[in-house]
């Protein structure tokens, strides 16, 4: 695995969610692709680097947005560590020509994608409807910064805990009136969005997943899929992270 | 054709396993390099060895397929693989100018035969290594290291199936020495020490086992050294170290240990193979040494 260390221009905090900028000048991310990342002073222990999505890339400033949940990410966010980067890598979202609009469907720290498509989509000119699912539990200054990056978005206020339904839907209604829906959510809210869309749109789905290798070698970042009729199984590195939702055999 | 090589070309990285002359003595662990991935490790491996494959495909194990270890990561894929044909079909990809060897697994002695038969006929095949730590279905799901016995049988079946390549065997750490003997016994031309170790991971948050697998990285570094120094004073044929390497200081200790070639696993999962080759190269020209002078110094 090639690991580039980057030059870190800041860190903020948002609750448990950290945001990194840092310099990046090889081939820009495309939006849902992912980079494996670890903090230099990580050594050997924790072993594995930590893949996440490219949150957003602009003149040469990519960023990453993450959660503290173990070892990596915490080395990841401490103050003074530096940061080594491999190149984005895996397929993102893929984009068609349409005249309707497109609805992009995202939670908790699952949001990160998003921003990267939300600019790609407005460089491009395509109207497209942003919907977030923010937990009543979540910190002050996490909701403000999710109100204050996704300015048009509608918020949706959950309850933290997995539900019979799934509200960010009903707040979505009539899907059919969208080209596309692309979604980065936890897999509860993916499934609900990929049960939604069956026959009415298109749905593109960033799925998270352990990752070692992330080039394909280890076959380690497994998702279940159809293939010529048969269930088998993905890499999620080379072959996703995004995956269209029929797709999946969940 | 012999790729050249970015590393110091005053330093002598070839070595020699079973008559094919490595560039280096670095070569992959199996399922740890894909075609896609090759591009990276242009002119650190002095052969190419492919995932293992088996003789029909395998859909592999249901996810989650990996876990975090203290200095390790521990795996259970399930040899996903497209089968033996579909294999051979695309095993042009593997070219690199370099050796290409094969890792086979298979439910049955007679499976490994027939796939042995079936490489036997390729040239593109430089070698072929048994990877024995899989269960034999004929013993009741028992991997095939678990006697001396079941590792004769096999190899002794693979060498008459494999008369014209170097046939090599993967151990596991449980049984090492004995298995050694037998496989040398039974015809096999180089060892290749170890393959993972069984593992668990448990997660107490939901209290259930979260992945039984095999760990593999740096934890395991200072008992497949051992396995290569113990078993390398036992046995005549070539042992290829595998376990842990993530430095070319790493690379060094296994040859000094016993090992002709140095095979990374996980270690290229986190550090680029060339940058283990230079720092191999380093070590070398620092002390004055050729790769071929480290095996069985100590």
């Amino acid at each position: 695995m090639k690991l580039y260390e980057a030059e870190v221009f800041g860190r903020e905090r948002f609750g448990e969610h950290i945001l990194i900028r840092y310099r990046w000048e090889g081939e820009p991310p495309k939006p849902g692709q992912f980079v494996m990342a670890r903090a230099t002073i990580q050594d050997l222990n924790p072993f594995l680097s930590r893949p996440l999505f490219a949150h957003d890339y602009d003149k040469g400033v990519a960023s990453l947005l993450f959660k503290v949940r173990g070892a990596g990410t915490a080395l990841l966010a401490q103050e003074s560590a530096g940061i080594l980067v491999t190149a984005p890598g895996g397929r993102g979202y893929t984009f068609e020509e349409s005249d309707r609009p497109v609805a992009l469907v995202g939670g908790g720290v699952w949001v990160s994608p998003l921003k990267l498509l939300s600019r790609r989509l407005t460089l491009s000119g395509v109207a497209h409807d942003v919907y977030l699912e923010v937990p009543a539990t979540a910190p002050k200054a996490y909701a403000a910064w999710i109100s204050e990056n996704y300015p048009h978005a509608i918020l949706v206020e959950t309850n933290g805990s997995q539900q019979a339904s799934c509200p960010i839907l009903d707040c979505l209604g009539d899907l059919a009136r969208y080209s596309a829906v692309y979604a980065s959510g936890p897999t509860e809210m993916l499934d609900a969005v990929r049960i939604a869309s069956a026959g009415k749109v298109s749905a593109q789905l960033a799925l998270r997943e352990r990752m070692a290798c992330a080039n394909g070698s280890c076959f380690g970042c497994a998702i279940p899929v159809w293939r010529f009729g048969a269930r088998t199984y993905a890499r999620a590195c080379t072959e996703g992270p995004v995956f269209p939702a029929e797709t999946l055999a969940w | 054709m012999v790729a050249s090589r970015a590393t110091d070309t005053t330093v002598n990285l070839e070595v020699d396993l079973c008559g094919i002359e490595l560039t280096t003595p670095l070569i992959p662990a199996a399922g740890t390099l894909a075609k896609e991935a090759l591009g990276e490790t242009v002119d650190a491996y002095g052969a190419v060895l492919p995932k293992t494959v088996t003789y029909f495909p395998r859909v592999g194990n249901p996810p989650p397929r990996l876990a975090e270890a203290p200095s390790g990561m521990v795996n259970s894929i399930g040899l996903q693989n497209p089968g033996l044909e579909r294999f051979l079909k695309g095993l042009d990809d593997y070219n690199m100018g370099i050796p290409i060897f094969v890792s086979i697994a298979a439910d049955t002695i007679d499976e490994f035969a027939e796939m042995c038969e079936r490489l036997a006929e390729d040239k593109r095949v430089a070698a072929v290594e048994l990877n024995l730590s899989c269960p034999n279905v004929e013993h009741g799901g028992l991997s095939f290291c678990s006697s001396p016995r079941t590792v004769t049988e096999v190899v002794a079946a693979c060498r008459v199936a494999l008369p014209n390549k170097p046939l090599f065997a993967k151990l596991p750490n449980e049984g090492v020495l004995a298995n050694s003997v037998s496989a040398e016994e039974a015809g096999v031309d180089a060892l290749t020490l170890i393959n993972t170790i069984p593992a668990l991971v448990v997660d107490p948050r939901e209290r259930r086992v979260f992945l039984h697998g095999g760990l593999s990285g740096p934890a395991i570094k200072p008992i497949a050294l051992r396995a290569v120094y113990e078993v390398s004073r036992v046995v005549e044929v070539p042992v290829t170290g595998c376990g842990g390497v993530t430095s070319g200081t790493d690379l060094a200790e296994f040859m000094l240990a016993g090992a002709k070639a140095v095979q990374v696993g996980a270690g290229s999962f986190v550090r680029e193979p060339k940058k283990i080759l230079e720092e191999f190269a380093f070590y070398l020209k620092e002390n004055g040494l050729r790769a071929k002078d480290l095996t069985g110094f100590l």
